[in-house]
């Protein structure tokens, strides 16, 4: 009886979560298509549009940090593959963008599994730090690679680039493509999260030990983790290339990665919508407030060191636990 | 004729060497006795290139600016580690420190940028452009005054952890930090001071390269990633490893460059490393990690 009634509940519950979730998505396409029409200004679309783009390179990130727990300092790796590869798939090849980008989607999982390989055996900074030493050994062969790269002057001076019928040269149609990629991508991690997977994962990041004595094969789920997480920042680096229209050795600096690790920790990195919120503030406030982008690291940087010391889990933490605080509150005074 | 060559390549790779090995003894000691790793370190590098530079430009000579150059960079990571370092290394999060030390760093880089600007400025050496002459090999005056300066620093702090009762202190802490702090150490003030002295030989590693390379604010991540492939090669926590690494870097770079190919050289020191930990994961001299976060 009890069970039953428990069951039902839960079902309610569940159809609950998806009604709910249902309408986040509706509410979600509606903003994205009433953006996309209400604001003519080209610049506030097309760099809308390249946030999008960017917020998929950080919930790659997230992939990795929030996942697994590791810092990839490395992650610009595929955001670069990606980047050149639609560009050399269209100048020099003269490859539609799709077919670009789907190459170099495939071509990224499969570094991922040769560099997963080698260097998911180390954790922590020594994961960190071999993996921004291959984004080095990248950037110098995208230098000296001149005849496929176009070396240190990179690839640039591109045919329009459309997916099929959509001109991703309008910025109003560019910025509703890479918001509705982004949006997809969020549900499929939204899905990832609670398929056992995304337990292995957690239970990975909790307790290693753990993990493994309880038979979740540890080394398997990381490189797993790993080569999911390289397509989503490869495709965003294709998405960037109709915003910046050329692509050199540069994306593979660390810079784009700190860009990226900082959308994730300002928004938190517990949350799949985390990277994405963290995203809107790191371009949006700069942008209304006109930030010199050094001042912009200098104080987004100063936040995450404050956001470390004082809350780890990002900032949506300190709003959990002031509501926890506040409801903790209301609780004792009705019990008063 | 290719012997001379070979032998100057050689010096050349000695010299390096002895440039990256400061840097990498700095990185090595905070990793060894405070268990992170500074991503910070370069930052610091950078900050005593920019205080000779100041230094100098208010007409204070070079030779005496290295050491204050260094006092300035021993007083900013002071108050680092008093205000930022010791707050966040004992956290829930494994990779707290690494992100804290990084975040410092952009802050720290960012920081440079705005105050300096980004292009290269120039520090004047004394020593700048006159070379020395030994049985047919060249050394520029500055490159040996850093040669000798490394030693000797680099001695020093040997001696002075091998003699010393603090020095010993820091040993017995990087051995095993639960004990040290049975016997009476006390372990957080070492740890503040290994990662003072960390950053100083960061900090005058910058003071002495400057002249050379001119300083710049972002000189510092070519610095770190040198400095994290030493320690890589050579053990990570281990000073003699870090020494040795140096060394084998600075050579394999020099013979590199004049055998095979410039532009392919920043590449080499990571296939080293990934040689490294393929086969031989702990370094050259370092020892198997127990567990440690």
């Amino acid at each position: 009886m009890i069970d039953r009634e428990q069951v039902a509940v839960s079902d309610k519950k569940r159809s609950g979560r998806t009604a709910r979730e249902a309408s986040y998505v509706a509410c979600a396409l509606i903003a994205i298509a009433v953006f996309a029409y209400t604001f003519t200004d080209p610049f506030v679309v097309t760099l809308a549009g390249y946030t999008c783009a960017f917020a998929l390179f950080a919930l790659s990130i997230n992939i990795i940090l929030g996942g697994v727990g590791e810092v990839p300092l490395g992650q610009c790796l595929f955001f670069g593959v990606g980047a050149y590869g639609a560009a050399i798939g269209m100048g020099k090849l003269g490859l539609p963008f799709e077919v670009s980008v789907l190459i170099a989607l495939v071509l990224s999982v499969v570094l991922a599994a040769i560099i997963g390989v080698i260097t998911l055996r180390l954790t922590g900074a020594y994961f960190s730090i071999v993996s921004w030493g291959l984004t080095g050994v990248a950037m110098v062969a995208a230098t000296n690679l001149e005849e496929i790269t176009g070396g240190p002057l990179g690839l640039f001076g591109f045919p329009p680039i459309e997916i099929g019928p959509l001109q991703l040269s309008d910025p109003q149609t560019y910025f509703a493509v890479t918001a509705t990629i982004l949006l997809l991508a969020i549900l499929f991690l939204v899905a990832l999260r609670r398929s056992p997977f995304g337990a292995a994962m957690d239970s990975v990041r909790q307790n290693p030990h753990l993990a493994r004595s309880v038979g979740v094969d540890v080394a398997r789920v990381r490189l797993k983790a790993f080569m999911l997480s390289a397509p989503f920042a490869a495709l965003a680096g294709a998405l960037a290339v109709p915003y910046t229209q050329i692509v050199t050795p540069e994306v593979f600096s660390v810079a784009n990665t700190v860009d990226g690790l900082l959308m994730v920790l300002l928004g938190g990195a517990q949350l799949v919508v985390g990277p994405v919120i963290g995203a809107a503030i790191f371009t949006l406030i700069p942008q209304a407030m006109n930030l010199d982008p050094n001042i912009r690291i200098l104080v987004f940087s100063s936040i995450i060191i404050l956001i470390m010391m004082f809350a780890p889990g990002g900032l949506h933490q300190l709003g959990v636990a002031l509501r926890d605080r506040l409801g903790r509150k209301t609780d004792d005074d009705r019990s008063r | 004729m290719a012997l001379e060559l070979l032998a100057q390549t050689l010096v050349n790779g000695l010299v390096l060497g002895a440039g990256y090995a400061v840097i990498a003894v700095g990185l090595t000691l905070i990793f060894g006795i405070v268990g992170i790793a500074n991503f910070a370190h370069g930052a610091f590098f950078a900050m005593g290139g920019y205080a000779c530079y100041l230094l100098t430009s208010q007409g204070l000579n070079y030779l005496a600016a290295v050491p204050l150059s260094v006092l300035i960079v021993v007083i900013i990571g002071a108050l680092t580690e008093w205000i930022v370092i010791r707050r966040s290394l004992y956290g829930d999060s494994h990779h707290g420190s690494l992100i804290v030390t990084f975040a410092l760093g952009q802050a720290a880089v960012a920081g440079l940028i705005l105050i300096f600007g980004p292009d290269p400025l120039p520090v004047p050496s004394p020593l700048g452009q006159s070379t020395m002459r030994f049985l047919g090999i060249f050394v520029t005056s500055q490159r040996a005054f850093i040669f000798v300066c490394s030693v000797l620093v680099l001695g020093a702090l040997g001696l002075w952890l091998r003699l010393s009762i603090k020095g010993q202190q820091v040993v017995a802490v990087a051995q095993n930090a639960r004990g040290a702090l049975y016997s009476g150490i006390d372990v957080p003030w070492i740890r503040a001071l290994a990662f003072v002295l960390g950053v100083a030989a960061a900090g005058l590693a910058g003071a002495l390269l400057a002249p050379i390379t001119t300083i710049y604010p972002t000189m510092g991540y070519s610095a770190l990633i040198v400095g994290f492939t030493v320690v890589i090669l050579g053990g990570m926590g281990s000073i003699p490893g870090a020494m040795l690494g140096a060394l084998l870097i600075g050579v394999a770079n020099a013979l590199f460059e004049t055998y095979v190919s410039v532009s392919w050289t920043p590449a080499l020191g990571w296939a080293l490393v990934i040689a490294t930990l393929l086969f031989r994961p702990q370094g050259l001299l370092g020892q198997l990690q127990q567990h440690r976060h």
